[in-house]
This record gives structure tokens, sequence and C-alpha cells, in this order.
């Protein structure tokens, strides 16, 4: 009987552990949320995180970047030749990326390059009870540590998203001239054919939110690594992991959200 | 020994029945200690046994599963109630690592908290704390500027000393201090854990399996053995206790020659 009832308590302790997750993700918003009237109390710690998640990203999301636009827009050209006009090619460019590849992209390419180091961050720093010598000193680790990363993530994410969506049409703009006999006048005009505000208000929203995955998901990770450089490891996988799947669901809600 | 004069009825610290699980695993099982006021208490007990659990139950990083903790008569935590917020300021903790803020230089390390708590002092003022924390520990200014991962374990410890110092606490807790150093390094701290307690007033809980630093810096000293504490008692008690375990432990036995079991588990 007992090798029966097994799987029962194994689905049981994993739901329950699952949900037990799910609401330590949700102090730890709420816990940062609490801190937010301190955010310009100690500003310069905000500033060193928002150089390393966002400065410091720019290489990375240039090439990715650049790359992306232009495989969409060579794509659009390839799907379409023979269809529709070519100035199109600037239209469905310009759609797929500042309503989906930009955000989506930069907030994947963020979550394996900065939440994995915030969880790693976190994890070690939890190791070597830098998190209790915070609050030994009376210091709460939700405002000098979480606060800076979750203004950094909230800002810098969004940020990063534009400067990837321009250099996306600037891909895709290369593409249309050099391999595509496209003009760049009719790439420009297509841009702007059925161009909409809300598409690229749209993504920013999105990438707000990609934003707030990634931190309360990388440091909850590192706040739970378990000990030594595997444990440290696991975190930043399951980081990568978890951020990824989280970002593509909440991407498919705010889709329904924003563009019904 | 340090040569500080203790009123045996000034309690600061008091214990009462301290319970603690960490899952299947009973750490804690019935804790009682009373630690005076500008004494340095010393509990020893083998590792993994719980003394750091103990510690980090006397500063609030821990609620109990059972009993009370009790700082300078006000009780901060019980299974139902935790409130460290009163005695935070007054306590200070030397981690087993150092636990320097590793993004910060020995400087801001140890201003960093000061700045916090006391926004009204000037940068002079940080500063002139900052110097007098680093005279105390014997070290010259000099070392403000350097980052923790330029520092050896020893000068570590030391810095986190100051660190935890800074606010003049009244109570500073060791968790293991001398471990990972060599003896004369070791020294070095032990000198400066009887230096905190002459020239600062602190009332001290050490942690330590290193008899050679317990026997030198303890008024007394607790041993922790499975879950209990079995035996408090000066250092000469200790050295000359009945108690078999006590005796296996600060003699570095590993077999014991009797089979008189000093505990029920």
């Amino acid at each position: 009987m007992a090798f029966l009832l097994r799987p029962v308590y194994f689905a049981g302790k994993k739901a329950v552990e699952g949900i037990a997750g799910i609401g330590e993700v949700i102090m730890i918003l709420i816990y940062t949320l609490r801190t937010l009237p301190y955010t310009f109390k100690n500003f310069d710690l905000t500033i060193k995180q928002m150089i390393s998640v966002g400065v410091t990203s720019v290489p990375l999301l240039f090439v990715t970047s650049i790359f992306t636009g232009m495989v969409a827009t060579v794509q659009a050209e390839f799907q379409f030749r023979d269809l529709v006009a070519d100035k199109f090619v600037g239209t469905a460019a310009c759609k797929m990326i500042l309503i989906e590849l930009g955000p989506i992209l930069t907030a994947l390419v963020l979550a394996g390059r900065v939440g994995s180091a915030l969880a790693a961050e976190i994890g070690s720093m939890r190791e070597k009870e830098e998190l209790d010598a915070y609050t030994v000193l009376g210091l709460d680790p939700f405002r000098y540590l979480a606060l800076p990363r979750f203004l950094a993530f909230i800002v810098m994410v969004p940020s990063l998203t534009v400067i990837s969506n321009c250099l996306a049409l600037i891909g895709g703009w290369i593409v249309c001239v050099l391999a595509l006999d496209i003009t760049t006048y009719t790439y420009y005009t297509g841009m702007q054919y059925l161009f909409n505000f809300m598409d690229l208000f749209a993504g920013i929203i999105k990438a707000f939110v990609f934003g707030v995955i990634i931190f309360v998901l990388g440091y909850y990770h590192g706040l739970n690594a378990g000990a030594g450089a595997k444990g440290v490891g696991l975190a930043t996988m399951n980081v990568v992991v978890s951020s990824s799947v989280m970002i593509l669901i909440a991407d498919f809600f705010l889709a329904a959200l924003l563009f019904q | 020994m340090p040569n500080v004069k203790i009123d045996p009825n000034d309690i600061m610290i008091e214990l009462r029945g301290l319970k603690k699980s960490f899952g299947k695993q009973n750490v804690l099982l019935d804790i009682n200690l009373d630690i005076r006021r500008g004494e340095t208490m010393v509990i020893i007990g083998q590792s993994g046994g719980g003394k750091s659990v103990i510690l980090k139950h006397m500063i609030g990083l821990l609620q109990p599963d059972g009993g009370t903790v009790t700082v300078d008569g006000t009780t901060i935590s019980t299974p139902k109630f935790f409130d460290t917020r009163t005695i935070r300021k007054k306590m200070g903790m030397l981690f087993q690592m150092g636990a320097l803020f590793d993004s910060m230089d020995t400087g801001e390390n140890i201003a960093f908290a000061l700045r916090e708590h006391h926004p009204e002092l000037s940068e002079k003022e940080v500063q002139a704390v900052v110097t007098e924390k680093l005279k105390l520990i014997n070290l010259i200014p000099e070392f403000r500027t350097k980052m923790p991962s330029e520092l050896s374990g020893g000068m570590r410890k030391r810095v986190a000393l100051a660190r935890a110092i800074a606010l003049s606490p009244e109570i500073l807790l060791y968790d293991e201090p001398t471990t990972g150093l060599d003896p004369i390094t070791s020294d070095v701290i032990n000198d400066l854990i009887i230096d905190m307690q002459e020239k600062l007033g602190v009332t001290s809980v050490v942690v330590t399996h290193d008899m050679v630093s317990a026997f030198k810096v303890a008024d007394r000293i607790a041993m922790l053995y499975k879950g209990r504490i079995i035996e408090v008692g000066t250092v000469e008690e200790i050295k000359n206790t009945t108690n078999p375990f006590v005796k296996q432990f600060i003699t570095g036995q590993r077999k014991i020659s009797t089979e008189i079991h000093p505990v029920e588990d």
C-alpha cells in the first residue's frame, strides 16, 4: 500500500513546495516595493546597478539585435516575395520588431546575462553571510540590495528594449539596402505605414513586466541557492529557465491584454 | 583570562528552554543559559552541533521553535513573537568568514552602517570613527582603502571586528573567530577579544571549538552536547571537570572512557 501512496506523497510535496515558492516570490516583491520611499536615499547604489545591468549589456544586445533585425527582414521579404509590394517588408519588420522581437529578445538575453548574474551574486552573498551581516548591522537587505537592483531592472530592461528595437530596425535596413534591393525610402515608408504608437508603447510595457520577472526570479533563486559552487550553478540555471518560461507566458497574457 | 569585575546577578542574555529544528533534524533540544553583563562566555561543542544556531538566536537571525530569548531584560523572540529591532543596535557580530561587503573597501565596510544610522554625523566625523576603530584593532588608517579581496583571513576578521564595533555595541558575538587561522594570528584575535571586553566593557559570547582560544578569552565556558548545555563553569572548573563528555572534548580524545551518558536523547 505504501508504494502506491508514494507518488501521491511526492506530488503533494512538490505542489506544496511550488505554492511556497510562489508565496516567497510575491513576498520578495512586496518587501522590495515597501522600500520604494528610499529610492533616492542611496541612489549611488542604483546607478551602479544600472551600469551593471544596462550599460554593460549593450555590446551583447548590439550583436543580437542587429542580426535578429536582419533575419526578420530577410524572412519577411522571402515569405512575401511576389505577393505584396516591397514597402511592406519595412511594415512587417517594424511591426514584428516593436511588438514582439525587441521586447522578447531583449528580455531573454538579459535573463541569461544579468538574471543569472543576480542569482549568483545573491547566492554567494548569502553563503558568505553578507546578507546576515546587513541584518545584524540593522540594515534592511531589501533596501540596500534588492531595491537598487529592482530599480535597475525596471528602468534598464525597457531602455535596452528601445535600443534593441532601433538596432534591429537598422539591421533590417542594412539587409534591405545591401542584399534585398529595397531602397532606404521604400523601407522607411513601409515602416511608417500602419505604424501605431501603441506598438511601441506595448513593447515598453512588456519590457517593464519582463524586468520585474527577471529581478524577482533572480533574487528568489539567489536567496534559495544551495551550498557551494554546485548550488550557485544550479541557481543560475534555474533563474534562466524559470524567467524564460515566465517571460513567454507573461508575453502571451500581455499581448491578449494590450491588443484586445 | 580577562580581568573584569562581573556581577553574577546582572544577566545580559537569558536563554530559556530554547528549541530549534531544521526539517527532521533537531538541533537545539532545550538550551538554558545565562550570560552575565560584561563577561566573556565561550560556548564549546562539536562542529555542526548547533553553537552558531544559538548565536543566531541571540541576535535575532533565527526565531526559536520553543523557549525564549531575553536580551538586557527585553524578550526579543519566542515562537509567537519576534521583534529584534530594539536590540540590534546593542549588538555586533563577527561572522565566521568575516562577511565583509565585497563591493566596498575596508573604510566603507566600517563606515556604511554608521552613516546610515547616524546621518547627523559629518563625513569628517565618520572618518574619525573609522580611524578610531581601525586603531582599536591595531590596524593603520591606510588600511581603509584596501578591498576585502586584498586582505588575508586574519585581516578580514579584524576588519569585520572593526565593523562590528563601529556602532559601539554593548554585546559582541563571535562565530568561530579563530577558525582557519594560524596559531599566531589566532592569538592576535584572542587578544582583540580580550581588548574589546576590557576597553569597551562589552559582553561577549564566543562560539568555538578551539580550546586554546576558549581557555584564553573565557570568563566562563558552556559545553553544548546533543542539543543541550551539559556544563557551565569557569575555565578552572571546566579544566577540572568530571563530566566525561566535557573531558573528552577539551582533551580532544576520540574515544570516551566511560559508559555514563550525561543527557537523555
